[in-house]
C-alpha cells in the first residue's frame, strides 16, 4: 500500500516534471545562442540577473508586467480544460477592452461602482466576440481554431474604425494616433504601490501594481475554485478528458464548451484592463498586441491548470524583463527571447507527451 | 470598363490568391495524410523572411526561392517530427510552431538586418508578367501536378490511404510516418513558394496577415482536394482584389472593406460545415503496435 502510494506519487512528479525539463532545455540553447554571438554567457546571466531579481523594484517590475499574461494563459486554460482551443482571445481582449473603455468614459458614476462596472463591461464585450466561434463550433461542426483566428483579424478592423470614427477623442488638427477621449477619473485603476511599500516591500512609482494585480488574483482564485471544487468544473474537466464518455454520462457536452468558451471570453476581456485603465488612461487599437498568442503558450507551459499558469506566466514576465537587460548589457538582442519562448513551448509539449506515455507504461506494467 | 482593367483585375486577382492558394495545396497535402496543419501561417512567416534573405545574401531571387522552400520543409519536418513522432495533438503543435515562427522571425530579422519588425529592401524580384509577379502563374501547373499526384499516382494512393485508415494501411506495408512526413514536408515546401508570391522586395512582420488560417478555411471549402481548394482561394483572393481596387470608391468605412475577405471566409464555412468530409484520420496520431 504504501510503496503504490510512493509510486503513483513519482509518476505525478514525472508527469509535473516536463516544464521544467522544457525550462532547462530552452535555457541551454538560449546559453548555446548567447555563445554563438559571442558573448560570454556569464555576463548574459549577470544582465539577466540585473534586471529581473536583483532589486525588489526590479521584481516588481517582473509582477507587472506578468498580470495580463496570467490572465491571458487563464482565458486560454479554462478554454482547454473543455477541450476547446480559443486562439480568440487575442480579438477578444481588443473587444473587451473596448466595451471596457467605452463604459470608463461614458458612464458618470462614482467610483465605488465605476471600476466594477468597467471589469463587468470588459468581460461582457469579450464574451461577446467569443459567442459566435462557440456557435459555430458547437451547432455547425466548425473547428473554434479557424473562427476564432476570423474573428481576430475582424476584431481588429472593427476597433480600428472605432477610435477613428464615431469615438474618437482627438481634436481636430491633432497629430497623435487614434484614440478615445481619456478616461474618467472615477474609472482609472488606481496602483497599489502605497499599500506594499507600506507591508515593507519597496515598490517604485513608475511601476504598475494597479488593479488589475486584485482582479487578476480575484479570477484566479474564481476559476480555481470552479474547476477543482464544483460540479460545473468537474464537467467541464470531464468534457475536456472525453466528449463521448462525457455525453454517455449524461453531461450536456454543448452546454459545457459553450459556457467555457464564454467564460473564456469574458476572461480575455479583463487582459487590457492594466495598460488602457492604469498606463494609457484612453483605448487606441495600437494596445500591446499578441498578448492572445502568448496565453496560449503559457496556458500549455502551465499545463492548463490556474495554479500553473501563475509560474508560467512569471516565467513569461521573467523573459520579458530579461531581454531588456540583455538587450542594454550585452550583444545579444532582446528578440531572442522571443524564440526562446516558442522554442521552450515546443520542448515542453514534447516531453509533457513523453512523460505521459512513459507513465502510462509504468502503470501498465505495475497493473500486470 | 475596358478590355485592359479586367486583364489587370484578372491577373490581379491571380497574384493576390496565389500565396493562399499556394498555402492550401500545402494544406491538402498535410491533410490528406492525416496531419492538420495549423503552421501554414507561421511557415510563411519564416519563408517569407528567408526568402528576402537568401534573394540578398546570394543575389538571385532564384536562390532565395530555394531557400523559402528549404526552411518550409525545415519548419514542415518540426511540425511532423512533434505531431507524427511524438503524437503530440497537432493542433496544438501547429500552433506552438506558429508562436515560435514569430519570436524566430524577429530574433532573425534583428540578426540579420538589424530591426525586429523588417528586413533590408530587396532589389531583385521574380520576373514581372503582365503586371504581376510571374511565379503567381505557377499556381495552374502546380495545381494540376497537385491534382495530378494526389489522384492518379501511387504515392498519392498511399497518401490518402494513411489519412483515411492508417491502420489498414499499415497492414498492408505502407510506411505511415513516412507518408505523413512527406505531406506535412510537401506542405511545407508549397507554403515556401506561396509566400515567394507574397511581396518578394522585403520582409515584414505580420504580413502574412492570417492567409495561412484563410488557405485552411479554403482546404475545408475546397473539400480536401487540390482543385477544390484552389478555387476556394480564388474566391477568397478575389474577394480580397475587389476590396483593394474598390476600397477608394466605396462609400464605406475602409475598415468594413478590409473585414470583407474574413467575413466571407466564415459565412462560406458556416454555410458549408457539415457537407464535406475531413480525411477520416485526420488530427488523429498514429501508434505502430499493439498499445
Amino acid at each position: 500500500m504504501a510503496q503504490r502510494r510512493r509510486r503513483s506519487a513519482r509518476y505525478r512528479i514525472l508527469e509535473g516534471a516536463a516544464p521544467f525539463i522544457g525550462f532547462i532545455a530552452s535555457a541551454a540553447v538560449l546559453i548555446g545562442i548567447v555563445i554563438v554571438l559571442g558573448e560570454d554567457p556569464l555576463k548574459a546571466v549577470n544582465a539577466i540577473y540585473r534586471f529581473t531579481i536583483q532589486t525588489s523594484a526590479k521584481l516588481a517590475q517582473v509582477l507587472s508586467v506578468s498580470i495580463p499574461f496570467y490572465l491571458s494563459g487563464l482565458a486560454v486554460a479554462l478554454a482547454f480544460k473543455a477541450g476547446v482551443f480559443n486562439i480568440g482571445v487575442e480579438g477578444q481582449y481588443f473587444v473587451g477592452g473596448f466595451t471596457g473603455a467605452l463604459v470608463g468614459i461614458y458612464l458618470h458614476v462614482p467610483a465605488a461602482v465605476h471600476i466594477p462596472l468597467v471589469v463587468i463591461s470588459a468581460m461582457l464585450g469579450g464574451a461577446l466576440w467569443a459567442f459566435v466561434p462557440a456557435i459555430l463550433k458547437v451547432r455547425r461542426g466548425i473547428h473554434e481554431v479557424i473562427t476564432t483566428i476570423l474573428f481576430n483579424n475582424i476584431a481588429t478592423a472593427l476597433v480600428t474604425y472605432f477610435v477613428n470614427n464615431p469615438f474618437s477623442g482627438l481634436q481636430k488638427g491633432q497629430s497623435l494616433e487614434p484614440q478615445t477621449k481619456k478616461i474618467l477619473a472615477t474609472a482609472v485603476f488606481g496602483k497599489l504601490n502605497g499599500f506594499f511599500r507600506s507591508i515593507g516591500w519597496n515598490v517604485p512609482d513608475y511601476v504598475y501594481l494597479d488593479y488589475s494585480l486584485i482582479v487578476a488574483i480575484i479570477f484566479g482564485v474564481v476559476i480555481w475554485f470552479l474547476l477543482s471544487r464544483t460540479r460545473q468544473g468537474f464537467e467541464i474537466r470531464a468534457v475536456g478528458t472525453s466528449i463521448d464518455v462525457s455525453r454517455y454520462a449524461g453531461i450536456k457536452v454543448d452546454r459545457v464548451q459553450i459556457g467555457a468558451f464564454l467564460m473564456s471570453g469574458a476572461l480575455a476581456g479583463l487582459i487590457g484592463l492594466q495598460e488602457i485603465f492604469a498606463i494609457r488612461g484612453f483605448y487606441t487599437y495600437s494596445l500591446a498586441s499578441g498578448l492572445g498568442f502568448d496565453g496560449v503558450a503559457i496556458s500549455l507551459i502551465g499545463r492548463n491548470s490556474p495554479i500553473g499558469v501563475i509560474f508560467s506566466a512569471g516565467l513569461f514576465g521573467f523573459l520579458r524583463q530579461a531581454g531588456y537587460g540583455l538587450q542594454l548589457f550585452t550583444k545579444v538582442p532582446n528578440s531572442v527571447t522571443y524564440a526562446i519562448q516558442g522554442l521552450m513551448i515546443l520542448f515542453i509539449v514534447v516531453i509533457n507527451e513523453v512523460m505521459m506515455r512513459v507513465v502510462r507504461g509504468l502503470r501498465k506494467r505495475e497493473a500486470g | 470598363m475596358d478590355f485592359s482593367f479586367v486583364t489587370f483585375f484578372l491577373v490581379k486577382g491571380l497574384e493576390i490568391s496565389s500565396p493562399i492558394a499556394f498555402a492550401a495545396l500545402g494544406g491538402v497535402f498535410s491533410e490528406r495524410g492525416g496531419v492538420v496543419n495549423i503552421a501554414l501561417e507561421g511557415i510563411m512567416t519564416v519563408t517569407a523572411l528567408t526568402l528576402v534573405w537568401g534573394a540578398i545574401t546570394f543575389h538571385s531571387i532564384w536562390l532565395g526561392l530555394l531557400v523559402a522552400v528549404i526552411t518550409g520543409m525545415l519548419m514542415g519536418l518540426i511540425h511532423a517530427v512533434v505531431a507524427v513522432t511524438f503524437r503530440v495533438n497537432d493542433v496544438v503543435s501547429g500552433v506552438a510552431i506558429n508562436i515560435f515562427a514569430i519570436g524566430l522571425t524577429r530574433f532573425l530579422s534583428q540578426s540579420w538586418f538589424g530591426q525586429e519588425t523588417q528586413s533590408a529592401i530587396n532589389s531583385r524580384l521574380f520576373p514581372n508578367w503582365l503586371g504581376v509577379n510571374s511565379l503567381a502563374f505557377w499556381l495552374i501547373p502546380i495545381t494540376a501536378l497537385a491534382w495530378f499526384a494526389i489522384n492518379r499516382t501511387v504515392f498519392g494512393l498511399r497518401l490518402r490511404s494513411v489519412g483515411e485508415n492508417p491502420e489498414a494501411a499499415d497492414t498492408l506495408g505502407v510506411n505511415v510516418f513516412f507518408m505523413r512526413y512527406a505531406g506535412v514536408i510537401i506542405s511545407g515546401a508549397l507554403c515556401g513558394i506561396g509566400s515567394a508570391t507574397l511581396f518578394a522586395d522585403k520582409w515584414i512582420s505580420g504580413m502574412v496577415a492570417g492567409r495561412g488560417f484563410i488557405a485552411l478555411a479554403a482546404v475545408i471549402f475546397g473539400g480536401w482536394n487540390p482543385i477544390g481548394a484552389v478555387l476556394a482561394s480564388l474566391l477568397f483572393g478575389y474577394a480580397d482584389t475587389v476590396r483593394i481596387v474598390f476600397e477608394t470608391r466605396i462609400p464605406i468605412p475602409v475598415q468594413f472593406v478590409q473585414m470583407f475577405p474574413y467575413v466571407l471566409a466564415l459565412v462560406v464555412l458556416a454555410g458549408l460545415a457539415g457537407r464535406a468530409r475531413a480525411p477520416a484520420a485526420d488530427g488523429r496520431p498514429f501508434e505502430k503496435g499493439e498499445d
